[in-house]
């Protein structure tokens, strides 16, 4: 934790994150020093009607009082300098590793963003913690401990019988309650589960007429919640109760003990007043501490999420030396296999060869290795065994943007970016003229739509693309990779989510456009690949056919059954004896 | 003196908020813990009882300081301390049950109303849900909730006697010394004159801090989730760039806010501590100059009463607005309470069976001010296979949701065996109606439970039966719990094919005579695609079905086919009829089989 704290402070930064805590220390001194000045006062400027003491003393005073305000907020700019700073930072850099990690991560994107969001924030705090309450509460407490012991030593004892017995207390209470808390935070997740599942599934529930099982569900969890909250505020309820009292008691003890100690001529009622005054404070910064510790141990769990993506540096992609991109579209794969972990490999074996200028289209079940291909052919991931050639120029030696230039990529996925039509439209050639955003526009199918917006390509897009139906996302992903070109493009079941006849209408445009050009097209339907001048079969990461659309008519089964399924006709209704599995 | 100073500077800026009929939502409140009206009143009392302790404890203290430190009145002394220690445990104890009673009390109400929250959702018309955001719904579920119970649990008795100390302080202190007074009065002054000040100078930066932490979530959310295009794009260089200056944007302006805004807690400190030595300094003078009754037990009883004071006159300004915003929380808890929820007609009839004859007649329909459907005319005889085609947006399953009376349609009548739909009660028809949904929704149940919800009294014998005949029997079987398979949150441990196929079976247990099949639009894994059109024909044996269909391939054979355009229907019949029509359907099938 600390680890990444100097990681990311540097110059001033790091300067202030040590600073600050010592400006601390000096309002923590200042602010020690009041009972004790005032029972000077008390016992010496009044007990001997000395008025010259009295306004010494309170000029004393005064000035203390104005350092603390000066040295406090000084801390407290320090502080914040460091913490802010060191927030920028480490979110700058977290991103950075985020967006370079090309093999699979173990961090799913959405806690990925957690990370890079919430738990940088919970750093910020972290710092402010460390350079300011850590120092001042356990401080205002050590120091009202020794201020007291010398103000007046003869009271030290019941000081501590109160303080050890409130310590000891405290995390009794704190032993017991985290547990209960964490029991009912899981409880709050469920209620939420149920919650959330009714809003999303109302439709089911609708249809099946669920209301009353929903209900029972809710009552169920709402129960459980309210029993696992009362026990959890109820462990935590003596809290309270049993500091006033214990402070209060320490009160009436020191006055009673303190009185039969002036008698004696011990003491002398200032120290009293002052004694008093101080185990109002230090009971207050131990209150304060069990606060600072409860964050502290929130955000050290933060500490150690933000490290896990801070480790994930390790086994970037090695950059290639051809800096310019073959002038051959030819693709071959040779004997390349691939896995995300050791054990199970996605591809396996996988040898073809597409002459360029020629359509190639992929088809096979989910999970069968499709996609894997092309994350290959993109250089996604560089841990593969076997060659892949561009042009005849092995990938692994050509530079990333050399790759990336030569082969565009329409996912599935279509992801867009907030800012506007533009923008997204013009990712791979930032350049881009007018007529080539029209032209693929119009390869998309997406001219009409794009047209419609009062400001055409200037159109904002919010963020995830939201304020476009899912078919105009896919439209407008299309185009993205169409904008620049290029000599190889893929298009990675990028149709799935458009209706049929806007389908049929983007393939007959790209059958236009890029004939004699070397195109991928990947899909679950067969209408859409049926027209390649070479069909691959994908089967459990294995290629398992080959050919044209008529060739795998006669010599693959799971072929020709997925032609059967998907353009056999009149399924419903019809007989349902014919259809057998491979 | 130190209390809570270095509070963070989250209630600098309150929000602002708007009541529509507060009085109207406090009485509602009220009502909800109306069951512990006893309890609550004892709470009241212990209340007044441990504030006006702690009040007289301190004065008390003072006077012990002033009279009973002398050697002839230890005895008195002792005595005194005894009560003194009597008294503070006793408040100590009520203390206790005040906190435990509320606790429980508002727990308890907070319970009832989500209670009462949730089971209005059930009752609420489908309408209610397309209108509002389910985030929106969701965070009044739980947010505006949990600000009622904290309202309830905190900021009563918090701003109860946050009242009851500084009047009673107030008036101990005036009797004591109207001028020490004055200067715990100022001190106070100056603190809230204080926080207000740098709460306006830091008004914009927050502004900026919160509008540029939006921003820069938003970039960091959309950079790591569109990874793989910014990469396959070579725009890492691009999307850092904008991300580092909205960073710096945030950085700067959250300094500017936040460094002001922790100048409050040393500020006020420093107030208190110059309030601390003015008393101490004012007081000694007095003393000294005979000029008034202040003694030194004054001095110290209000040294202490500076501390008690300006804490909780801090603190009932900020409950004071904690309380608005616990009270918007429950007019919005509240408007969904009194939403309209579905009601049947009265005398509805009660129907448990039907042959399956069902025609939509001049049916219109509109959503708002936007009419959707035009006079719509289908019918359907028993066992009859009827398909809608179309493109997306059509119509198609609005039509359909008339069929199960989901929403109110502004002209025309839908007939189930001639009886209008409307009049059935609900419960009745959605039974006799079943609706394979395009995205069927699974519950984080195990497998059986999710099956079972087709009916609910269905044993585990017809669950496996139903997942046998969708053809799901032989992927659960594959799993490794098997039927207990417990899914995850939107069932993402299976296949989209595979939650398809447990949608069927589901809709095979319920045995509905009517079925409304919706058709996936997005592709499904081809490997189950087989699975699945051969389930849904399985399932259409012996029953009325529609069919929203998005592939021609799949319909051919209906016996009744309807184009539906823009919300009307364009042309209906049978496939070889509608094709030699050389009509909508024939331009449709010929865009996609060309």
């Amino acid at each position: 934790m600390f680890k990444i704290v100097m990681q990311h402070t540097h110059g001033l930064s790091r300067w202030c994150f040590f600073l600050a805590p010592l400006v601390m220390l000096i309002e923590v001194f200042c602010d020690l020093q009041q009972p004790t000045l005032m029972s000077d006062i008390v016992d010496h400027g009044l007990a001997k009607g000395d008025m010259q003491y009295v306004v010494h003393t309170a000029l004393l005073m005064l000035l203390f009082a104005l350092l603390g305000v000066l040295v406090g907020a000084g801390s407290g700019v320090l502080g914040n300098y460091a913490s802010l700073r060191m927030g920028a930072h480490l979110r700058s850099h977290m991103l950075t590793i985020a967006l370079n990690k090309r093999e699979a991560s173990n961090l799913a994107p959405a806690t990925l963003i957690t990370r890079i969001t919430n738990d940088v924030t919970q750093m910020q705090n972290l710092v402010m913690i460390l350079t300011r309450g850590m120092v001042r509460s356990p401080m205002l407490m050590f120091g009202g401990i020794v201020m007291s012991l010398i103000v007046c030593p003869n009271l030290a004892p019941i000081l501590l019988v109160i303080i050890s017995s409130l310590i000891i207390f405290l995390l009794f209470i704190m032993r017991r309650s985290i547990p209960l808390y964490t029991k009912m935070q899981q409880r709050v997740d469920g209620m939420n589960r149920v919650m959330r599942e009714n809003l999303q599934g109302i439709k089911t529930i609708k249809a099946f007429v669920l209301e009353k099982h929903q209900l029972t569900q809710f009552k169920q969890a709402n129960d459980k919640l309210l029993n696992s909250s009362i026990r959890a505020s109820m462990a935590t309820v003596t809290l309270s109760p049993i500091i006033q009292v214990m402070l209060n008691l320490g009160v009436v003890i020191a006055l009673a003990y303190g009185g039969q100690l002036k008698v004696n001529g011990t003491i002398l009622d200032g120290q009293i007043i002052a004694f008093v005054n101080y185990m109002i404070q230090i009971t207050n910064a131990m209150v304060m501490t069990v606060n600072i510790i409860t964050a502290f141990s929130r955000a050290i769990t933060s500490a150690t999420r933000v490290q896990a993506v801070l480790n994930e540096t390790k086994g970037e992609v090695a950059v290639g030396t051809i800096a310019n991109a073959p002038s051959g579209s030819s693709i071959e794969f040779s004997h390349v296999t691939f896995g995300y972990q050791q054990s199970r490999p996605i591809l396996n074996d996988v040898s073809f060869k597409i002459a360029e200028g020629k359509w190639l289209g992929i088809i096979g079940a989910t999970g069968s290795g499709k996609s894997a291909l092309i994350n290959l052919l993109t250089r996604s991931f560089d841990n593969y065994q076997g060659t892949i050639r561009i042009g005849g120029v092995d990938i692994k030696d050509m530079d990333l943007v050399a790759v990336h230039h030569k082969v565009t990529v329409a996912m599935q996925d279509a992801m867009l970016f907030s800012g506007t039509i533009r923008h997204n439209l013009t990712f791979g050639a930032v350049q881009a003229s007018e007529t080539q955003l029209d032209s693929a526009a119009n390869v998309a199918d997406a001219t009409e739509f794009i047209k419609k917006l009062p400001r055409k390509y200037d159109a904002i897009v919010e963020q995830n693309g939201k304020n476009f139906s899912g078919g105009q996302r896919q439209r407008l992903n299309i185009a993205r990779a169409v904008v620049p070109d290029p000599d190889i493009l893929v298009l990675d079941d990028a149709t799935s989510a458009v209706d049929q006849t806007t389908n049929a209408l983007i393939q007959k445009r790209l059958l236009e456009t890029r004939s004699g050009r070397t195109t991928i097209i990947i899909s679950q339907r067969v209408t859409n690949i049926m027209h390649c001048d070479e069909i691959l079969v994908m089967t459990d990461g294995q290629l398992t056919d080959q050919g044209t659309h008529t060739q795998l008519l006669k010599t693959s089964p799971f072929y020709a059954q997925l032609v059967e399924t998907q353009l056999g006709g009149g399924r419903y209704y019809a007989d349902e004896s014919s259809s057998s599995r491979t | 003196m130190q209390m809570n100073h270095h509070r963070p500077g989250r209630n600098l800026h309150p929000e602002k908020v708007s009541l529509n009929n507060w009085k109207q939502t406090v009485k509602r409140i009220l009502n909800y813990l109306a069951f512990a009206r006893g309890k609550l009143i004892l709470v009241f009392f212990l209340t007044i009882f441990t504030t006006m302790a702690t009040i007289v404890g301190n004065r008390v203290n003072g006077i012990v300081v002033d009279q009973f430190l002398s050697a002839n009145k230890m005895h008195t002394l002792f005595v005194i301390c005894g009560l003194m220690a009597v008294m503070y445990i006793v408040a100590s104890i009520c203390t206790y049950f005040q906190n435990a009673i509320i606790i429980k009390v508002a727990q308890r109400a907070s319970a009832a109303i989500r209670h009462d929250i949730f089971a209005q959702l059930q009752r609420l018309p489908l309408r209610y849900f397309d209108t509002h955001d389910k985030g929106d719904v969701m965070s009044r579920l739980t947010n505006d909730v949990d600000n009622i119970n904290t309202a309830m649990m905190q900021t009563f008795v918090q701003l109860f006697t946050g009242i009851i100390s500084v009047v009673g302080m107030g008036v101990a202190m005036l009797l004591l010394s109207p001028l020490l007074t004055l200067i715990v009065l100022l001190s106070s002054i100056m603190t809230y004159i204080f926080t207000r000040i740098v709460a306006k100078i830091t008004q914009k930066a927050f502004v900026t801090q919160q509008d540029a932490l939006g921003a820069l979530n938003t970039q960091i959310e959309e950079s790591v989730s569109g990874k793989q295009v910014i990469q396959l794009f070579d725009h890492e260089a691009q999307t850092m760039g904008t991300f580092n200056k909205t960073n710096e944007r945030y950085t700067k302006a959250a300094f500017r806010a936040q460094a002001f805004s922790s100048m409050i807690g040393p500020i006020n400190n420093g107030t208190n501590n110059v309030a601390y030595l003015v008393i101490t300094a004012a007081g000694a003078f007095s003393i000294l100059t005979h000029s008034s009754t202040i003694t030194v037990g004054t001095i110290f009883t209000f040294l202490i009463y500076l501390r008690n004071f300006t804490g909780p006159i801090n603190n009932i300004l900020d409950l004071l607005n904690t309380l608005q915003l616990s009270l918007a929380s429950a007019e919005r808890v509240f408007e969904v309470i009194d939403e309209k929820p579905e009601k049947d007609i009265k005398h509805a009839l009660a129907m448990t069976h039907t042959k399956g004859n069902v025609a939509f007649e001049h049916v219109d329909f509109a959503y708002g001010l936007q009419q959707i459907l035009h006079d719509v005319n289908i019918s359907a005889k028993q066992g009859q296979v009827i398909a809608l085609v179309g493109p997306t947006g059509a119509g198609k399953t609005t039509i359909m949701n008339l069929l199960t009376n989901l929403y109110p349609l502004s002209k025309g009548r839908v007939l189930l065996d001639k009886h209008d739909v409307t009049s059935i009660k609900r419960s009745n028809l959605r039974r006799l109606v079943t609706v394979v949904q395009q995205e069927p929704f699974m519950f984080s149940l195990s497998i059986k439970e999710n099956i079972r919800l087709g009916r609910m009294n269905a044993t585990d014998e017809d669950v496996r039966l139903a997942a046998k005949r969708a053809n799901a029997d032989n992927f659960i079987m594959q799993l490794r719990d098997g039927y207990d398979t417990i899914l995850s949150e939107n069932a993402h441990n299976i296949s989209q094919g595979q939650r398809q196929l447990l949608s069927i079976a589901r809709a095979f247990i319920a045995e509905a005579p009517v079925l409304v099949l919706d058709e996936a639009t997005a592709s499904i894994d081809s490997n189950t695609e087989s699975d699945v059109q051969k389930a849904m024909t399985d399932l259409m044996q012996d029953k009325t079905s529609f069919v929203i269909a998005h592939r021609l391939s799949t319909i051919r054979n209906a016996d009744q086919i309807c184009v539906i355009d823009a919300g009307r229907v364009v042309e209906c019949g049978t496939h070889d009829e509608l094709l030699q029509k050389n009509g909508a359907y024939a331009r449709l099938y010929n865009s996609q089989f060309s």
